[in-house]
């Protein structure tokens, strides 16, 4: 599996925040709050098992995310008049992951069907450029950080059994990946701003299945795409 | 700065906490016990599941399949595999574990009332056990995977017995799949039929914990089994009546059941399609079950095999890569240039007339079929042939030997009521063979060989040229036929002649002999000179099997 390596820039982030920190002026700290439209364009290998669990040829194995809406919350520290530093997350959405590739399996429904659930710990680290100049009510941003992703509760669902062969616990590794976004601001009295961003997201999770004992893995790339829209509170 | 510091390092230690944790190991339970017939994974992977109508698209997209729905009839119920995954015991009674296949029938919901009742509620339950295979990753289970060795059996049985409304339990045997044992205990009488008892117990234990969890056991069991498996079937049978436990009916099909008899004429010449497979399996088997057949496996193997011939098989590679490879012959079991006890340079065993004895009984056999059996770069060493035969001529199995004493040629049998055994043995090999044969008094609380308690069908194919059925089967009858069995106890149907008048299988028998012809006609199309014999030699074996097992499942349909 490849391995992102994102500790350069966990580095350099935390070098940058250090660097402007000291140019910090008052009302630095901001609170949002919104909501997160996330959309999952999710990328998996067929799922590979070996003896019993071998997925026969000319069947296919794959899966979809459905799309989630969630709570999005974030603090800010405002380090400079074009600087931001944003610790995004959300309440855990609860996706649904969603069987694609070969109709049935034997004579198992599979495509189109929600096999398992799946709730997602995912904060994001961003350091956010504003364009403009401060007084400018309209300023757009651009930002890039880092995500970690856990997952948790993660259950087969009973169509999700059936097509595993058995009682199936799953297994989705944690991830951490870049992070874009851009966005724009706009700021609608001294303490009150609104956002509209939209960011992309790297989120790869090796995933085990286990199925009676008998494991098939894959990897999958969620690949969120997540419509931020948030009012800001600084203070 | 604090804050921020304060938020990554609880994020990354709620990370890390959840990483260290969360990730469990099965789904189901699991069950590590040593207890033979503990099912380890509890309830079974269910390796595919199919509804009749599936299946039988399924199978009439192979060549093979709109042959065997003819012959089986079409699926009346759906089916779920599983893979069962059991305790056993190996061939020296060492703690082993080993997989099958459990095939339960299904039906809808919205079947029919008939559909219902025949697929799902209390079912009768079928013990089988499968032929020889070479191959290592055998696995009943793997229906889905058309290049698993196992797909072919596994698509018979499920289509003659399991769409058809039986329970059908069938282990891989030990040695096999991901059997931790690491070799396979061939013809070994009490392990395979331990092993074949393990599998029906861990399967009994499933039933009511799998997706079809309201198909049950109706308490009646059949235990049948093709080739090696026809051997088992007899040995698990033999093992259940003793231990008392109920047994329905039972059907060994063209099973090597007389070892010794069948061992006899192999090593006097009578050398069947197949026997550089299972003369190293058989030794192989014994070798680790009870030791002394070698003390190296140079002793018996010529130099050009000897060396890892006792691991060789089963292996992961298919049989046609290790004749390839020149890991074994494809036919020649014995040196064309055959042994001459006393002369030259072979020694003499001691006694001059069995010398010349040996000489005439181990020369070059004149049936074709059995010369193919003879040529350089062969198997065994001559030496095996003399000091087995040896044996065989001064200890004679009645059932191979005419009233005087002469053997018979081409592996018939003499049909002296009782065949027995030889009364003594002293070649190791031998030794081995007689213990296995099903004729050797193996329980204490019996005062003979095997003797069927419940109806029991012996069916095979006269000509076969694999297994002989008249040094088995024939071999069998033979040692029933004085002890006055109640009639009807004991079926023997050859499907060449049929059982004459009121005979129940004659669909099995005209379907067999039409298949034989076709298989003829089909090579005499396709340029053979010789009326298409070869082929149907050649083909013979395997041809059987799906008509033995329709004859089994009429035989069980009356119970």
């Amino acid at each position: 599996m490849k391995t992102y390596t994102t500790t350069p820039l966990f580095a350099a982030l935390i070098l940058l925040v250090g660097l402007i920190d000291s140019a910090h002026a008052d009302n630095d700290n901001e609170l949002r709050l919104g909501a997160y439209l996330i959309h999952y364009n999710a990328q998996a290998q067929d799922a590979v098992g070996t003896g019993a669990a071998a997925v026969p040829s000319g069947y296919h194995l794959n899966l979809s995310v459905d799309n989630v809406q969630t709570l999005y919350l974030a603090y800010v520290r405002h380090l400079s008049p074009h600087f931001d530093l944003e610790l995004a997350a959300g309440i855990p959405p609860k996706t649904n992951t969603v069987g694609k590739g070969s109709p049935t399996f034997g004579s198992v429904p599979f495509a189109g069907q929600t096999i398992a659930t799946t709730r997602w710990f995912s904060p994001t680290l961003l350091v956010n450029y504003k364009f403009l100049d401060p007084s400018s009510a309209f300023r757009p941003y651009m930002g890039l950080g880092v995500n970690y992703t856990h997952f948790y509760n993660n259950a087969s669902t009973a169509a999700g059994d059936a097509v595993g062969g058995g009682p199936t616990l799953v297994n989705l590794s944690d991830s951490v990946g870049a992070s874009g976004t851009i966005g724009i601001s706009y700021r609608v009295k001294k303490d009150w701003t609104l956002y509209g961003s939209y960011s992309q997201t790297h989120i790869r999770s090796a995933a085990e299945l286990i199925s009676a004992g008998a494991s098939r893995k894959t990897t999958i790339d969620f690949q969120p795409g997540a419509v931020v829209l948030s009012a800001g509170y600084s203070f | 700065m604090r804050i921020f510091r304060t938020l990554l390092l609880s994020a990354c230690a709620a990370g890390l906490l959840a990483g260290c944790g969360g990730s469990g190991t099965s789904g189901g339970s699991v069950n590590s016990s040593s207890t033979r017939g503990t099912l380890i994974q509890n309830p079974p992977l269910r390796t595919a599941s199919v509804t009749a109508t599936d299946f039988t698209a399924q199978l009439n997209a192979t060549s093979a399949g709109p042959g065997l729905l003819q012959v089986a009839g079409a699926p009346t119920c759906g089916i779920d595999f599983h893979y069962i995954q059991y305790a056993t015991v190996g061939g020296a009674g060492e703690a082993t574990t080993a997989t099958g296949v459990l095939m339960v029938p299904t039906a809808p919901a919205n079947a029919s009332p008939a559909t219902l009742a025949q697929c799902t509620g209390p079912r009768p339950i079928v013990l089988y056990a499968h032929g020889t295979s070479t191959v290592k990753t055998f696995n009943l289970a793997a229906i889905s995977d058309q290049t698993n060795d196992a797909n072919g059996e596994s698509a018979l049985i499920a289509t003659m017995f399991a769409a058809q409304g039986y329970i059908l339990v069938a282990p891989n045997y030990a040695g096999y799949d991901a059997s931790t044992l690491p070799y396979h205990p061939y013809l070994n009488a009490d392990q395979q039929s331990k092993d074949m008892i393990d599998a029906l117990t861990a399967a009994r234990s499933a039933l009511g914990h799998v997706f079809a969890s309201g198909t049950t056991d109706n308490h009646k069991l059949f235990i049948t089994g093709y080739s090696q498996g026809g051997y088992v079937a007899m040995a698990t049978q033999q093992a259940l009546e003793n231990l008392g436990q109920p047994v329905t009916a039972a059907a060994p099909m063209s099973g090597p059941y007389a070892t010794e008899a069948f061992g006899d004429a192999m090593l006097l010449g009578s050398v069947d399609i197949g026997s550089t497979v299972f003369i190293p399996m058989i030794t192989t088997s014994y070798q680790n079950s009870y030791g002394g057949i070698y003390n190296s496996t140079s002793d018996i193997y010529e130099s050009a095999y000897a060396t890892g011939i006792d691991s060789l098989l089963p292996n992961t590679s298919p049989l046609a890569t290790l004749f390839t490879q020149g890991k074994l012959p494809q036919l020649a079991l014995f040196n064309s240039t055959t042994p001459t006890p006393g002369s030259g340079t072979t020694p003499s065993t001691g006694n001059t007339t069995l010398d010349a004895e040996l000489t005439s009984v181990l020369a070059l056999p004149s049936n074709p079929l059995f010369q193919s059996g003879f040529g350089s770069n062969n198997l065994l060493k001559n030496s095996v042939r003399i000091a087995y035969g040896a044996d065989a001529l001064v200890n004679q199995d009645q059932a191979i030997f005419t009233s005087a004493g002469a053997p018979l040629a081409n592996g018939a049998i003499f049909t002296q009521v009782g065949a027995p055994l030889a009364t003594s043995t002293t070649y190791p090999l031998r030794t081995k063979l007689q213990l296995n044969d099903m004729r050797y008094k193996r329980y204490s609380s019996s005062t003979t060989g095997f003797v069927p308690q419940h109806p029991t069908l012996l069916c095979g194919g006269a000509n076969d040229p694999t297994v002989f059925f008249s040094v088995n089967a024939g071999t069998m009858k033979a040692y029933w036929a004085p002890m006055l069995l109640p009639n009807g106890l004991v079926t023997v149907l050859d499907l060449e002649t049929g059982l004459g008048n009121g005979d129940p299988f004659t669909l099995a028998e005209g379907g067999f002999a039409q298949t034989i012809a076709g298989i003829k006609t089909q090579a005499v199309a396709a340029g053979a000179t010789d009326g298409g014999v070869s082929a149907a030699t050649q083909a013979y074996h395997d041809t059987v099997a799906p008509f033995c097992t329709a004859a089994a499942r009429g035989f069980f349909s009356q119970f």
